[in-house]
Formats: structure tokens, C-alpha cells, sequence
């Protein structure tokens, strides 16, 4: 049984960039900034630069800019790599839109997701709104429960989280630090 | 009160004014089907059904029919009745779904098993099955007995017999085909590919891809207005529906509606938008392409149908 389970794993991970499921869940996370907009989309707005907000993230690459198509190859601290292409991109409503290309079920239990980033001005200050579209990291009937609905949720709320939590410092100018493990559940 | 023949439904189809009736939404998250009224800001009775319902279809008789893709399940709910009335076992991933024109006969897409069931309406009995593309999408039935499957994963649209439950095409289209829809003579497919960001047109007449229109974003919805000018395809990323000239195939105008906007229908005069994220319906007066109004409703909303009003009454008329 033991042996059983990285075989399983890999065969989920092979079939995971193609399947997106029947049954899509909300991610929703907010955080209020105390700076202005722009102050806090001059840091969050570059699609590439979420390394140097984000306390999950080791490092990040981007390619073909902030526009439609650019994309940033993202590592995680916790080991994964997420392939995110961007949708669209407006300076001036501060928002992005952007989607993942390839699951990696190391770095999110999750076959697919879509989000958007928003800044909008909240009283003197600023709120940042992160939501997004995801399916389980198994679409299948019964999946296991480290692929479920409620573990992609987990997955997601907390990495989304942490960014909102690691943004709001680094523009603040204060230090935070993420909640993920440094290492995925041993089998 | 909602029950009356097949022969409305035909007249409905071919007054060139479409499907006159009654909108029902599905929403996924809160396991719930409720009817919109139109001109109301606010929503009629739910009926719970559980089982995350995903797609909806109306028989001619108005009966709904909810896929349950991980309830392992089709339910048949009478909305004149507000009850549910029976749930049929379904032994696979239950998701797209389209009704035959006498209402016996249910034709519900595998989502993991790549086919395509019939079921018996009233029994839920398998009647046949046929193989499709992967993760089949969106459904829909024409008035010849031909029913076009999105296969998904699959970049094609599958065609098949329903006579004979036999595929008899499979004929190319953009990225993650997910929605489908015909124009009101039928002449005309419309397919919503989600990953490409574009919209396959299609000429039933010839199978053949007439155009392929660039939306951007992801396309989860499409429908045409009643009149056939327009076609109307939601876009998930940005909040919006799109609606294009249809002879021209070019934009007519773009609606902000609510967050991760998915399926659409028309309903005369009127466009109603499930949005997903938002927990509502927006509708689009179609006649000057604003948003009117947006609707409450339970969470998680993907789907639509419209069940056709009864006919006003003929001398003559009544039941085939």
C-alpha cells in the first residue's frame, strides 16, 4: 500500500494538466492596505514581481511583459512550480486576470484554476481583492482526500492568504511570513 | 398548469420569435433550482434538489432535468408542483444534458467516461450510449434528431444520430469546446471554446467551420437571440457578455454583467446571465443591450433553461 501511492500520485499529476472537472469552487481573499492604490499597484501590478511580495514564493520568472499573454513561472518555498499566463492587464482599473497553464499538484492540489487580482481605493487607504475558479486536483467521482474539493480549498484560501497578508507588509513596510509547510505530507 | 403538447414547442420554434416562457436557474454550490422572474428583482421559490446540479434542461412537458455530476445522479424536478420527482441513478459523471422533442427520452453527457447516454425520462433505464470525445460539455439537440456534443478535451464538437445512437462526425473547433448553441433556424452551431478565447462557427447544412471570432477572456456561454441578429457568448474572465452581429459575425457591443458570467439564455425579448462568482442573473434587455436588473440567487449559478409558456388556446388545437 505504501509502495502503492507515489505510482498513484504520478499518474494523477500526468493526467491533471488535461482534466478540469464538473464541479469548479470559489477562492475569495481581501485585504485592506493602508496606502493608496497606486502605491500598492506599483508592487502588485508587475505580473512577474510576486516574488518580492508573496512570502510563499521562492522566486518567480516572467516573459512577454504585462499584457495579454505575458507569463511568469512561479516556484514555491514549499517545492512546485505554477505556469500562469495572463489574460488581461489594465493599469488603469488596477486589475489582472490570469490563468494556469499546467497543474503541479506539488505546488497546489488543484487541475486548474483562473483568478483576478483587483486594487480598488477603500476609505484613505486601499483594498486588494484575489479571487479565482479552481478544480480539485482529482476531477474524478471519488477522489482521495489530499486531491478533494476541501483540500484544493485549504490549498488555495491559505496561498492566496498569505500573498494578500505578505502584500499588505511589504507595502506597509513591515515583514510577514507564509503559513505554508516547508514540505508537502510524506505518503 | 405548465403541461401541454409537443405541438407548442414546434410552433415556438419556428414563429421566428423563439421560446417564449419561464426561466429556471441551477445553482451548484447551494444544490438548488429557482425561477426568475422576469421584470422582478428578486427570486421565486427555490426547490432544493442537492447533489451539486450543474446543467439543466426542459422537457416539453416544463419538467426540469439537473445533471449531478458528483451525486451520481439525473433529478427531475415539476416546477409547477415545486417538488422534485424522482432521481435517477446515473453511473458515471452526469453533465451536459438535452431532452428529446416527446420528452421520453434524456440524452446526458459522461463527463469522465467520454460517452453519451439516452435514459429513460420516466424509469432513468439506459436506452443506448454512444463513445465521445473527452470530458463531453455542452449538449444540444436539433429538430432533425442530430445532437452536437462539445468534447471538451477533445477540441472537437461530436455529432450524433439519435435515431441510431451512432456518432456520425466529429468536426474541428478551438481550445476546451464547453457551451454550444444553435441559431433559432438551425442552420447555425455556435461553440464556446473556453481556452482558445474564441467562438467557432459552425454551418450544420455542410459541417463545415464557417468562422472562428475571437472573444478573448473564457467563453463559458453562448446563445442567439431569438431574431438570430444576435449572438451572445459570456466571458468568464472579464465579467462581460459579448454579443456579435451575426450576419457580420462582428461586435455589436460589450454588457458588464456579474463576476465569472457562465451560462446564457434568451427569453424573448430578454437575455438572462448566470454569474457564477456573484450569486446572481443579470438581464440584458436585448433590445438596447443594458444590463436591467440582477437577481439573487442561490450560490454557485451555472446553467439555465427556459420552459416555453403553454399555447393560447385554438380552436382545434390541443395535443398531437
Amino acid at each position: 500500500m505504501r509502495l502503492a501511492v507515489p505510482a498513484a500520485l504520478l499518474a494523477l499529476v500526468a493526467t491533471a494538466a488535461i482534466a478540469h472537472g464538473p464541479t469548479p469552487q470559489k477562492v475569495h481573499q481581501s485585504v485592506t492596505i493602508a496606502a493608496k492604490p497606486e502605491a500598492v499597484w506599483k508592487v502588485v501590478g508587475d505580473f512577474a514581481g510576486i516574488g518580492t511580495w508573496h512570502p510563499d514564493v521562492a522566486k518567480a520568472e516572467g516573459t512577454d511583459g504585462n499584457t495579454s499573454g505575458g507569463r511568469r513561472k512561479v516556484t514555491l518555498k514549499a517545492g512546485g512550480t505554477l505556469d500562469e499566463s495572463l489574460d488581461e492587464w489594465n493599469a488603469q482599473g488596477r486589475t489582472y486576470s490570469y490563468r494556469l497553464s499546467d497543474a503541479d499538484l506539488k505546488a497546489l492540489p488543484v487541475s486548474s484554476y483562473s483568478a483576478t487580482l483587483t486594487v480598488s481605493p477603500d476609505g484613505e487607504g486601499s483594498k486588494v481583492e484575489w479571487l479565482g475558479r479552481f478544480y480539485r486536483g482529482d476531477t474524478g467521482n471519488e477522489p482521495p482526500e489530499e486531491l478533494s474539493d476541501a483540500a484544493g480549498k485549504a490549498a488555495m484560501v491559505r496561498y492566496f492568504g498569505d500573498g494578500l497578508k505578505g502584500l499588505k507588509a511589504k507595502v506597509e513596510g513591515r515583514v510577514a511570513t507564509g503559513t505554508m509547510p516547508d514540505g508537502r505530507a510524506k505518503p | 398548469m405548465r403541461r401541454f403538447g409537443l405541438a407548442c414547442l414546434c410552433l415556438a420554434l419556428s414563429s421566428g420569435r423563439g421560446i417564449a416562457g419561464t426561466v429556471y436557474v441551477a445553482s451548484q454550490e447551494a444544490g438548488a433550482v429557482a425561477r426568475i422572474e422576469a421584470g422582478t428583482t428578486g427570486t421565486l421559490a427555490a426547490i432544493a434538489v442537492g447533489g451539486g446540479p450543474a446543467q439543466v434542461a426542459a422537457g416539453p412537458d416544463g419538467r426540469l432535468y439537473l445533471t449531478q455530476p458528483d451525486g451520481h445522479a439525473v433529478t427531475v424536478v415539476d416546477p409547477a408542483t415545486n417538488t422534485v420527482l424522482r432521481r435517477l441513478p446515473f453511473a458515471g459523471q452526469a453533465f451536459g444534458i438535452a431532452v428529446s422533442p416527446d420528452g421520453a427520452g434524456l440524452f446526458v453527457g459522461d463527463w469522465a467516461n467520454a460517452r453519451v447516454v439516452r435514459l429513460s425520462a420516466e424509469t432513468g433505464a439506459v436506452e443506448g450510449s454512444v463513445a465521445v470525445g473527452r470530458e463531453p460539455a455542452g449538449l444540444v439537440l436539433d429538430a432533425r434528431g442530430r445532437l452536437y456534443v462539445a468534447d471538451r478535451e477533445s477540441r472537437q464538437v461530436s455529432v450524433v444520430d439519435t435515431a441510431t445512437m451512432t456518432r456520425t462526425d466529429t468536426l474541428p473547433v478551438g481550445e476546451a469546446p464547453f457551451a454550444l448553441a444553435l441559431s433559432p433556424k438551425q442552420d447555425r452551431l455556435y461553440v464556446a471554446n473556453v481556452r482558445s478565447g474564441d467562438l467557432s462557427v459552425l454551418e450544420t447544412g455542410s459541417a463545415r467551420v464557417l468562422a472562428t471570432v475571437r472573444i478573448g477572456g473564457m467563453p463559458y456561454g453562448v446563445a442567439a437571440s431569438a431574431d438570430g441578429r444576435l449572438v451572445l457568448v459570456t466571458d468568464q474572465q472579464a465579467g462581460r457578455v459579448v454579443a456579435l452581429d451575426a450576419a457580420k459575425l462582428g461586435l455589436q457591443a460589450t454588457v458588464s454583467v456579474g463576476r465569472y458570467p457562465e451560462g446564457i439564455v434568451v427569453d424573448g425579448e430578454r437575455a438572462y446571465v448566470a454569474n457564477w462568482f456573484s450569486d446572481s442573473v443579470s438581464v440584458i434587455d436585448l433590445a438596447t443591450l443594458v444590463e436591467t436588473g440582477r437577481i439573487p440567487v442561490g450560490a454557485g449559478p451555472r446553467s439555465l433553461a427556459v420552459v416555453p409558456d403553454p399555447p393560447a388556446r385554438r380552436p382545434g388545437g390541443g395535443r398531437p
